[in-house]
């Protein structure tokens, strides 16, 4: 069966070589922009990913991590005095505007830590020392944020908002969904930044004390007034639900790789159904001889599948190439095994659903039309 | 002698009502073990009809046809695979080759579809290819064969599980006269010596020669049987 199925689709190699580019393409379109949106979406909620906090105290109903609104300094002191909570560190986020040296400006997404953070702060960082965060000007960038702010090394001088920002820190990686460069500070320097009231703060990052149960201190929180807490897990899904959902990002991409999923479908079907009609006469002679239906359709169903296996490997290869060249261009495709795993899946599905037109054809294949001319 | 096949009294009636077109009437039929039987007659006449029928791959409107002590006519649908692969070979006018197969590997396939434990198919096939005067064209692809060539390895696709009979549908009537009438030579010589039964349906009367009964079939009905002199 399986000779038969791979020397009846080689036999053609050019329309072979088609129904592989159909697949291939399909497998492109679906991982780059899979892969791309979950690079988004990793942008979007890296911050709450990278921090040791176990909850997140914020603004009741605000729903958008990098807008949220203000909250009173004094809930800090609140969360800090809640049965089971072990440790709290205040953090700002908000935007502020970073001139750069030939005198133009770029908005930032400013990140106010403790002068000490534990709990949430930068990492990937390849040079300087974060610790000096707490100087008063002290900032730490992102090293693919350079073209942006226009800066090339550390101790570079720069002001924020008007207020003067030296790089004392520089990591690799760390990327803002909303674009604007993330700038870590402390808080005072912070709030100076993002011209943000001496007394307010966007997020309390909570350590739960061991053995205390998060859904817990979370209910306990809960009780104080006009906040929310959220597990770092609930947190970070609730951004990334809010970026792909409310922005239609998640629909864009994902609506690319259904197309790419359609193309597939229709140029794999449509080589695979026209080969069949070709040998139908064999396929009705298999039968007259004694093949039962689950042999023919095996032999059209193992076509669809080499096709899928040659595909995916072409295109899983193409992807690895479009990832590497959009790096150039600071885009993260996101290929993890799983995404891989699933694609892998989902093209022997569309294979196969391909491959449908085909089987039904043997199947109602009466094996008397072999002695009709 | 007992017959390998028996058709008693079928007909076929395609379609329904006003429209419908009896193809067969009242066709009663043996194949018997080491002949060569002849079907003759006009274009519509039903002769494949009659053949579709007797191989199984055409369910009768009425009537029987006894096989192993068995009405197969009466069988359900997925009984009949399993009869056809182990009592009918089949060889058509148009060879129905798979192109991407070499003569060797198409008649390797019919032999697994026959036998799913067959002990190396391809030892099998080189042998009935062997048979057939192939033995130097077994890689060929059927593009690269002749039309007595493809007939040829037809007929050894056609022997592949050993059926007991043969059934032809005009499968000289793409060759030219001398290749034809080789062919009609090998399939006569395999009734002869392995014991096959060749069902051929025809409408060149210079393969009488080799038939030891001639069936004519007209209107649906079989007109005339007659036993030739071997």
């Amino acid at each position: 069966m399986w000779t038969l199925a791979r020397k009846i689709l080689l036999h053609d190699r050019v329309k072979f070589a088609v129904a592989s580019a159909g697949v291939s393409i399909s497998v492109l379109l679906v991982l780059v922009q899979i892969g791309l949106y979950f690079g988004f979406m990793q942008n979007a909620s890296n911050l709450i990913d990278h921090s040791r906090a176990d909850l997140w105290v914020t603004g009741e109903g605000s729903e958008n991590f990098d807008f949220s609104a203000p909250l009173d300094e004094r809930i800090y002191y609140r969360v800090l005095e809640t049965p089971g909570v072990a440790a709290a560190e205040r953090m700002i986020l908000a935007f502020g505007q970073f001139r750069q040296a030939e005198g133009g400006t770029q908005g930032v997404q400013v990140v106010g830590l403790e002068k000490r953070p534990v709990l949430g702060g930068p990492w990937n960082v390849v040079a300087g020392d974060t610790g000096r965060t707490a100087e008063v000007d002290g900032i730490v960038v992102d090293q693919t944020e350079f073209g942006k702010l226009k800066i090339e090394r550390l101790d570079e001088r720069r002001e924020i908002s008007g207020a003067r920002a030296k790089v004392v820190g520089l990591t690799k990686g760390i990327r803002s969904f909303t674009t604007s460069p993330f700038v870590f500070t402390n808080l005072d320097t912070a709030r100076t930044y993002t011209r943000m009231e001496k007394d307010q703060i966007n997020y309390v990052l909570v350590k739960a004390q061991p053995g205390v149960p998060l859904a817990t201190i979370k209910a306990r929180l809960d009780t104080i007034p006009h906040v929310a807490a959220y597990t770092t897990a609930e947190m970070s899904e609730r951004t990334r639900a809010y970026w792909s959902s409310r922005t239609g990002v998640g629909a864009g991409f994902f609506t690319t790789a259904i197309m790419g999923i359609i193309v597939g479908l229709v140029v794999v079907g449509q080589i695979l159904y026209n080969g069949t009609l070709e040998h139908v006469k064999e396929y009705g002679t298999l039968k007259a001889m004694g093949a039962k239906n689950r042999l023919v359709v095996g032999v059209i169903l193992l076509q669809a599948m080499i096709s899928a296996a040659v595909g995916f490997v072409v295109g899983g290869g193409l992807s690895f190439l479009s990832r590497a060249a959009m790096r150039g261009a600071n885009l993260i495709v996101a290929l993890s095994p799983q995404l891989l795993a699933a694609t892998a899946v989902l093209t022997a599905c569309m294979c196969g659903a391909a491959a449908l037109l085909s089987v039904l054809k043997v199947l109602r294949l009466d094996p008397a039309t072999v002695f009709k001319g | 002698m007992d017959s390998l096949v028996t058709m008693c009294d079928v007909s076929k009636i395609y379609g329904e009502g006003e429209t419908a077109v009896t193809a067969l009437s009242g066709a009663s039929l043996d194949v018997r073990p080491g002949e060569v039987l002849l079907l003759q007659g006009p274009s519509g006449s039903g002769k494949t009809t009659l053949i579709s029928i007797l191989g199984l791959l055409l369910r009768p409107t009425a009537g029987q046809v006894w096989i192993d002590g068995r009405d197969a006519a009466a069988l359900p649908e997925k009984a009949l695979p399993d009869i056809r692969a182990k009592m009918f070979g089949f060889i058509f006018q148009g060879f129905n080759l798979f192109p991407a197969l070499t003569a060797m590997e198409n008649v390797a396939i019919a032999i697994r579809v026959k036998d799913p434990k067959a002990r190396d198919p391809e030892k099998l096939a080189r042998e009935l290819l062997a048979s057939v005067g192939l033995a130097d064209r077994m890689h060929y692809h059927p593009a690269n064969l002749s039309g007595g060539q493809k007939q040829r390895v037809a007929i050894a696709r056609a022997l592949g599980g050993a059926p007991p009979v043969i059934i032809g549908d005009e499968p000289t009537a793409a060759l030219d006269t001398k290749t034809a009438l080789a062919v009609m030579e090998l399939l006569s010589s395999l009734a002869k010596e392995r014991g096959r039964s060749v069902v051929v349906v025809t409408h060149d009367p210079r393969l009488e020669r080799y038939a030891d009964r001639v069936i004519r079939v007209e209107d649906g009905q079989i007109a005339s049987a007659a036993a030739l002199a071997a």
